[in-house]
């Protein structure tokens, strides 16, 4: 059967590494398509590992002018393919913040015709992010998704990092507080998402298993060259 | 404090919001607008202002109205908004105002492209308003540094009543990395400590009227404003010139860098060393003041066979690099007007050409 992942989320919590990743692992067993749907952030795209992706036997679908100095992107006719062809996987990434979840809503009938089971709505959540940390904020923040994606939301991601300098720490605050708003919103946790390292670090720690949901471990695909270089600040010498 | 995860732009915006400012006036522009958006939702929640202009040109005439009345005030954008600004920069200089500009750089001339860019250097070191007047220019490399220098940039402008800007490129504005906050300041607009600030004058109040104006009637006026100004940027060059120092012990290249473009040259360094080639770099925090010294002196050491300077423009703090160094040793070029990030192989090629053109 399809399996459509969506992956919604505020700005900045992790989507595009998460959708190459869960591409990537799909692609392995699978016909895959991957959609950058994201039509609001300009930079770090999915676009930039084409090569990369297109090797994996992946299908990426960019939004048209993407990459380019163009800012006004527009969805190509091709995202329908999603739902017409005979795909194993499909990897929707939206953009940011309810902003960035709308272009969704275009595909509305699309997903709505998804047999029972095949379609995934993840709501990605870092709590290192600003304005993130908060449990009502945050329940807030997955109406507002929901409503502007046109779609309900059928787990949250604890993507909880902060990027190269991530600890398990920082999981058990994303833990801890998609406890409470798995609790007062009824949307279970479906994923805990880390690099391995980390993840099995929190694992170890003995999180009760209905808040972790399924552990999967990332690799870092959107690095820079310039990531090793983080001290720069004037206090860190 | 905890870490959090922050774009340079939020950064940017929070960083001011802890250093007491409370007032921001902007226009949005790629690749810039997270920061009035970030503006937008904090401001309204803490007591302070945010207002979308219906311009750039009217957003720095709203800043030049705020630091008159001696709030910290800043405003916002990239390469085009902060051409349409430079009338008010000049304004704000001339009426000896502290403010914080930001321009997240992006490609020009023109409207250019929304990708990064160091393209503004001459703008925000050699004038770009009209008249004999400087802004202090910080160029930070890191979403830390951000976070650091606009604390730096708010007392800068207090201390010397001028306004100062703080330069990124797109690059620093977009990505993302874990940040130390400092703890909130609190700052109010206080009479005593800047007397100068039009607050509002009874008779009563035992003071001068305050006057906030950029126009000088009297010819001696004029000129004693600008000796003024002159004597204090001689202050701010004695004072508040930073730099970094990377690896310039017994270095036989120095690479002189600043903003995303230097972390990549620190990487292309340590892979350098790997091979056997020791370079070192010289990083300007501040574009003006320039580290005219430091580059100097670094490039004068002993055993220093060359300077390579790598900007992600045409050659423009190539200028103060020559002038620096003064044809003492050779100066190379490499950089991409274009918003092309240059690579660490890029960079590398270029120093052992450099070397081999020597040998």
């Amino acid at each position: 059967m399809k399996k459509v992942y969506v992956l919604i989320g505020s700005f900045g919590s992790g989507k595009t590494e998460l959708a190459l990743n869960l591409a990537f692992r799909a692609a392995a067993c699978g016909k895959t398509e991957l959609i950058d749907l994201d039509l609001v952030n300009t930079y770090f795209r999915l676009s930039e590992h084409r090569r990369q992706i297109e090797a994996a036997g992946i299908r990426l679908i960019s939004p048209n002018y993407v990459s380019t100095n163009v800012e006004t992107l527009s969805l190509p006719a091709e995202v329908v393919s999603a739902f017409d062809q005979p795909w194993d996987t499909v990897v929707f990434d939206a953009g940011g913040d309810p902003a960035g979840a709308t272009a969704l809503g275009r595909f509305y009938e699309g997903f709505a015709a998804l047999p029972p089971g095949a379609l995934e709505v993840l709501h990605v959540v870092n709590a290192r992010r600003p304005f993130s940390a908060d449990a009502e904020a945050l329940a807030e923040t997955n109406d507002l998704l929901q409503r502007s994606a046109r779609l309900a939301v059928t787990g949250f991601v604890n993507n909880t990092n902060l990027a190269v300098e991530s600890t398990p720490d920082d999981l058990r605050l994303g833990y801890t507080l998609l406890r409470e708003v798995s609790e007062q919103t009824g949307v279970p946790v479906v994923c805990t998402a880390g690099r391995a390292d980390v993840l099995q670090a929190f694992l170890a720690s003995g999180p009760e298993p209905r808040y972790v949901g399924t552990p999967f471990e990332i690799q870092t695909y959107m690095h820079r060259d310039w990531q090793s270089f983080l001290h720069e600040g004037l206090s860190g010498g | 404090m905890a870490k959090v995860l922050m774009k340079g732009n939020e950064a940017i915006a929070e960083a001011a919001i802890r250093a007491g400012c409370r007032y921001f006036f902007g226009y949005p522009i790629t690749p810039q607008t997270e920061v009035p958006e970030y503006m937008s939702r904090v401001m309204p929640k803490i007591g302070g202002c945010f207002l979308q202009a219906e311009s750039e040109v009217a957003a720095i005439n709203m800043v030049y109205g705020a630091a008159g009345a001696g709030a910290r005030v800043m405003t916002s954008s990239s390469s085009p908004g902060v051409s349409l600004k430079q009338e008010g920069i000049s304004y704000i200089a001339g009426a000896e105002l502290p403010c914080v500009i930001v321009n997240v750089m992006r490609g020009g001339p023109g409207l250019g492209g929304i990708q990064a860019s160091q393209g503004d250097y001459f703008q925000a070191t050699k004038g770009g308003g009209h008249g004999d007047y400087h802004l202090v220019v910080y160029a930070p490399a890191s979403v830390q540094e951000v976070v650091d220098l606009m604390g730096v940039a708010f007392d800068t402008a207090d201390r010397y009543r001028n306004p100062v800007m703080v330069v990124a490129d797109g690059i620093i504005g977009q990505m993302m990395e874990p940040v130390e906050l400092p703890e909130p300041r609190e700052y109010r607009i206080d009479p005593a400590k800047k007397p100068w600030a039009a607050t509002g004058w009874t008779p009563e109040s035992g003071r001068e009227r305050a006057v906030i104006n950029s126009l000088y009637i009297e010819i001696e006026e004029l000129d004693e404003l600008n000796m003024r100004l002159q004597a204090r940027y001689d202050e701010i060059r004695k004072n508040e010139t930073r730099w970094e120092s990377y690896q310039l012990e017994g270095a036989e290249f120095v690479a002189c860098a600043y903003g995303t473009v230097a972390r990549i040259c620190k990487a292309a360094i340590d892979e350098l060393r790997e091979e056997g080639i020791r370079v070192g770099l010289l990083r300007p925090i501040t574009l003006w003041p320039f580290p005219e010294k430091a580059v100097r002196e670094a490039a004068m050491a002993d055993g220093v066979r060359g300077v390579l300077t790598v900007e992600l423009n045409a050659g423009q703090m190539l200028e103060d690099v020559r002038l620096a160094v003064n044809g003492a040793k050779p100066v190379s070029f490499l950089g991409h007007p274009g918003s092309k990030m240059p690579t660490v192989e890029e960079i590398k090629s270029a120093i052992r050409r450099m070397k081999e053109e020597q040998a």
